[in-house]
């Protein structure tokens, strides 16, 4: 059996009466990119600090790569083959880029001088350089450097794409594309949707602090539908009868009615027509429509 | 790397500080005698042994409280703590490698000017008295080990990042304007002790007696103690 990893087990975090995270169980596999997906204040940035022993966890626990989070030997262990770019990227302002890439250097064994070299050239980031004299996306491009010039288990990003322009997107995805085929797990957070889609194995979806979704995004791009169907008529029970295994949402305008199916949408147009529904059409969803759905949903 | 670090992080404030300090302390005792009392028999030692170390110790609280505006907190403040905190290193570690930077600054502090000021002096082609001029510097070292504990507590507990110092000076002002203003708490005021005030002759403005082995060791202890839960609370903080 392969180990995942990233396990928690009924995870949360709560400031007072306030939840940030609750009853977390969350999963990340080996060898894939994982996503998190969430609103502000969703409770991404928490798990992550969880997962990282920054925070601690008041229900539940947690592992990476099998080793605990709550322990502070562990956690010290795991930080040798995690490498985390955080939310906002900032970093001592005091040294100058050269500087900063020899004081991290020193903490990893693993530490690859040749992708420092190459990572320097293609962001452009100038060595004599003040990090404080740097901007927002050379600071990001930074950070990503001193994460990607290691050779980690696992690559953890906490809205890692914030700050960057459309080349620097493009060249983080095809980053942590690279990073993955390598063999690390990547796990990172995000708002953008489509950067998700381009790149995700697996997507989970946190909102006030709870897991609402947690599936391949192949598994959803296969069975989510968008059915939309128009009927001579539209009373108000017939909401109720379309209320199939599957249906995730229904919305109706005038005559017509669109329903989100997660799965089973041969069974839900099957039951539309029984009803009488004069046009049935199915389309694949995007990942955008299933998080809105979700989000609202719960 | 740990230390080059804190090093980098702090040596601004602390370079500032020493050159500031040596060039006040230095300037006053260059001047001393100008200060001296024609009719009376305080010349030199009142300015270079006691003026001066008084300077020094204001300017001293004032530099350490400087220094130990730094950390974790204030990482959190100015948003590095995540960098820090994900980097393979126990907080222990990295509270141990701060205090161990600040002690060793706030000790340079202590040593450098005085050791100007006894420069100055002979270059001024006045005598001294070694034995005097550690006393002093003894006094100082020692007893401030408790002000740096409290000043280094204080910023493991207060956030933001300038808060920090504000709140480490008004508390370190705060206890000696009590301990001072009571005749019975006086002698625990720890500005007083490092001024060495209770030893102080009046009339030769020289310190007497035998030095306060025990008392420096009280300070020594309360400072560790006050370090020790600035450790604490850093290491079962959320950041």
């Amino acid at each position: 059996m392969i180990r995942a990893v990233v396990e928690t087990n009924g995870l949360g975090k709560s400031y007072g009466r306030v939840h940030a995270v609750r009853n977390l169980n969350l999963t990340v596999a080996p060898g894939r990119i994982t996503a998190f997906l969430g609103l502000n204040g969703a409770g991404k940035s928490t798990t992550i600090r969880m997962l990282l022993g920054m925070i601690r966890p008041t229900e539940g626990y947690g592992t990476v790569l099998g080793k605990r989070i709550d322990d502070l030997r562990a956690s010290l262990d795991l930080r040798r083959h995690v490498a985390y770019v955080s939310e906002d990227k900032r970093l001592y302002g005091y040294m100058t880029v050269e500087q900063l890439i020899r004081f991290t250097s020193s903490f990893y064994p693993d530490w690859r001088p040749d992708v420092v070299k190459m990572l320097l050239n293609q962001y452009g980031l100038p060595p004599d350089r003040k990090v404080r004299s740097l901007s927002k996306g050379m600071r990001t491009k930074l950070a990503l450097l001193l994460a990607l010039a290691r050779r980690p288990e696992l690559l953890i990003l906490d809205e890692p794409s914030e700050g960057l322009d459309p080349v620097g997107i493009e060249d983080l995805l095809q980053s942590l594309v690279t990073q993955c085929a390598e063999g690390t797990a990547v796990f990172f957070s995000s708002h953008q949707i489509a950067e998700v889609e381009r790149v995700a194995d697996q997507v989970c979806i946190l909102h006030q602090g709870r897991l609402v979704m947690d599936a391949s995004l192949d598994d959803l791009r296969f069975s989510y539908r968008q059915i939309d169907m128009v009927f001579p008529s539209l009373p108000a029970e017939l909401q109720s009868q379309l209320q199939v295994e599957g249906v995730e949402s229904i919305r109706t305008s005038g005559h017509q009615m669109s329903v989100l199916a997660s799965r089973n949408a041969d069974a839900i147009m099957e039951r539309a027509r029984d009803l009488n529904a004069g046009s049935i059409e199915a389309a694949p969803v995007g990942l955008r429509e299933i998080f809105l759905q979700k989000v609202k949903e719960n | 790397m740990l230390w080059y670090k804190t090093w980098l992080e702090t040596r601004s404030r602390f370079l500032l500080s020493l050159l500031n300090i040596v060039a006040l302390c230095s300037f006053n005792v260059y001047h001393g005698n100008e200060g001296a009392m024609p009719y009376t028999k305080i010349e030199y030692y009142y300015i270079v042994l006691h003026g001066g170390h008084t300077m020094l110790c204001m300017l001293w609280v004032l530099a350490v409280t400087l220094l130990a505006m730094g950390g974790l907190l204030r990482e959190k403040a100015v948003g590095t703590a995540p960098f820090t905190l994900a980097l393979p290193v126990s907080r222990a570690r990295l509270v141990a490698v701060r205090i161990s930077m600040v002690l060793g600054q706030a000790m340079v502090l202590v040593i450098v000017p005085w050791i100007a000021m006894f420069l100055i002096g002979t270059w001024n082609g006045k005598t001294h008295s070694l034995q005097q001029a550690f006393f002093h510097m003894v006094l100082l070292a020692g007893g401030g080990v408790a002000l740096l504990g409290t000043a280094l507590l204080v910023s493991s507990l207060v956030e933001g990042e300038y808060t920090a110092p504000l709140v480490t000076f008004g508390v370190l002002i705060g206890i000696s304007v009590v301990l001072s203003s009571s005749s019975s708490l006086h002698v625990y005021s720890p500005i007083e002790f490092i001024r060495g005030t209770e030893f102080l002759d009046r009339h030769t403005r020289l310190l007497t007696g035998p030095i306060p082995w025990l008392r420096i060791a009280a300070n020594i202890l309360v400072g560790g103690l006050l370090l020790t839960l600035s450790a604490k609370s850093v290491q079962a903080r959320d950041f």
